[in-house]
């Protein structure tokens, strides 16, 4: 059990980038919640800087946004019976693969202001995915 | 089409050949001497002036272990801009590829070794730290040739989809860093290895960090982060954290110790775990070398604010090896207060004073930009373009000794 972690009280402002320690932070907080919230199917009333630029980024980023939530259940479940099974182990390697995977997508749009899709789409315009997202 | 600008050695003119053309139906490639493989950076954007390595020398190749994904990317931006150019995907390629790419830096990310993908990792039971999930083989094979200056078909591990996808072109490159969570696992991927570094976050900064990354998505809160890094810990502790005794440089991040008890994770101690006797590497020092220093810079000619900044620099043993260890902990709030560190250091490898704050400055929006973190990636990016350049110097020497022992 996690004995070694200091509580969870003394962490909440972690580690945060200077600009991000400001405004920024707010800002990204925003971002997050206009995403839930949309998400949640209430009309989205600001669209936030930096983001997909393609409807394909823009998919990809909600199925992995669905697959953490549906991918933390099952861990939670198989771990219920054995928690230091190899299933265990392998479901929250999945959880963290995937974490990892939306917030290296998130870095991209966000701070790189680079859509993965750009040089795919420049040379494939008309396809699905290369349709520019709008909220 | 385009021109080849060559650096005449003794040995002969090194060939040169439009990178950025492969994937299309014309290759269009000038070599000057067949013997030599090309080894270039991309074209330039102007479509007329390549530029080639001169050096007869082979690839250099980095390893960097990290946990969590690939684009351990601070690191590698910062990396990459020491040597200048920024790192980007290949273009025209698979767009989930997690290769980065730069005038003359290629870094693969080893998650494409994986011999498991999600469904078959599931399967058998393992994770992706265990070995068992990884193609040590194919890993060694395409390190070996790529440095030896031949193109190899690398696999792409999708992260997204968990799958296996087509392989792609990965042309030998001037620097070639290899990061993941097994770049010093095989014994003989360690051998080709010209330098590795490892990068040791502590568990409380481990789940600071993490938490910073994923409470702000659905799905995750307090507990599963904290569920997450446990189960996986066996794993890690077992076949990653072993790695660290080969590592050339270790950099070390733990919670400081400037604020007693309370701790909100702002504030880094970082450990510059340097390597003695390796080859082409000097490690950095404070003020005598050898010597156990403890300084703190703030006082009489710099202010600090609280919580201020500490330097420890001394000789060690790590794993039974022996090693210059220096620390900082605390955070610098002002380009003063940089540039003070920066001038009592030595053996920096800096090309010119104030290098580092420089390179500091240009990434201030980069996270620990204002503290060890920053700071020691910065100097380790500085310490391999300087072990970098010595082997090209060491490469370059020998075959004009060659021509005259002929003569």
């Amino acid at each position: 059990m996690a004995t070694s972690f200091f509580s969870p009280l003394s962490f909440p402002s972690v580690l945060t980038p200077p600009c991000q320690r400001s405004g920024l932070a707010g800002f990204h907080r925003d971002t997050m919640r206009i995403r839930r919230e949309a998400a949640a199917g209430r009309t989205l009333t600001v669209r936030a800087m930096g983001g997909p630029k393609y409807m394909g980024t823009h998919t990809r980023e909600k199925k992995l946004a669905e697959m953490i939530e549906e991918k933390v259940n099952d861990a939670k479940e198989v771990c219920e019976g054995d928690a230091t099974s190899d299933e265990c182990k392998v479901a929250w390697d999945e959880v963290e693969e995937i974490s990892q995977a939306k917030a290296d997508l998130r870095r991209k749009l966000m701070v790189e202001k680079l859509d993965p899709l750009e040089s795919f789409c420049s040379d494939n315009p008309e396809t699905e995915e290369c349709r520019i997202y709008e909220d | 089409m385009g021109v080849c600008t060559t650096l005449h050695t003794a040995a002969a003119a090194p060939p040169c050949h439009l990178r950025g053309f492969y994937q299309h139906k014309q290759q269009v490639l000038f070599y000057r001497n067949t013997a030599y493989t090309p080894r270039c950076g991309r074209a330039h954007s102007a479509g007329l002036a390549v530029r080639c390595s001169g050096a007869a020398g082979e690839t250099v190749v980095i390893g960097l272990a990290a946990d969590s994904g690939c684009g351990k990317s601070t690191f590698m931006r910062r990396l990459t801009s020491v040597f200048g150019g920024a790192a980007e995907p290949p273009r025209g390629g698979n767009p989930d590829s997690n290769t980065l790419i730069s005038d003359t830096t290629t870094v693969i990310c080893l998650d494409d070794y994986h011999s498991l993908d999600r469904t078959g990792r599931k399967e058998k039971g393992v994770t992706a730290l265990d070995p068992r999930a990884n193609d040590f083989d194919l890993m060694y094979e395409q390190v070996k040739a790529i440095k030896e200056g031949k193109a190899v078909d690398k696999p792409i591990y999708n992260h997204v989809t968990g799958l296996l996808d087509q392989p792609e072109l990965i042309k030998p490159p001037k620097i070639l860093v290899i990061e993941g969570l097994h770049p010093m696992f095989d014994q003989r991927v360690r051998d080709l290895l010209d330098f590795s570094i490892y990068l040791d976050i502590s568990n409380e900064v481990k789940f600071a960090w993490k938490i910073q990354r994923d409470m702000a998505e659905r799905g995750h809160s307090l507990e599963s982060i904290k569920a997450s890094i446990e189960a996986r810990k066996p794993d890690f502790d077992a076949y990653i954290d072993p790695q660290k005794q080969y590592a050339d440089a270790v950099i070390e991040v733990l919670p400081t110790q400037l604020i007693p008890d309370d701790n909100e994770g702002k504030v880094l101690r970082v450990r510059l775990i340097m390597k003695e006797g390796v080859k082409n590497f000097a490690p950095v020092y404070l003020f005598d070398e050898g010597s156990t220093i403890s300084w703190i810079p703030c006082g009489r000619k710099l202010t600090c604010s609280y919580p201020g900044i500490k330097f420890t620099y001394g000789p060690d043993t790590y794993y039974d090896h022996e090693v210059s260890v220096l620390e900082m902990d605390g955070q610098f709030d002002r380009l003063d207060e940089l540039i003070y560190v920066e001038s009592h250091l030595s053996n920096l490898s800096a090309k010119f004073y104030g290098e580092v704050t420089q390179q500091m400055l240009k990434h201030s929006d980069f996270p620990g930009s204002n503290n060890g973190t920053g700071l020691f990636q910065t100097i380790v990016g500085l310490k391999i373009r300087d072990l970098y350049e010595q082997i090209v110097a060491e490469g370059a020497s020998s075959p004009l000794k060659a021509t005259t022992t002929k003569a």
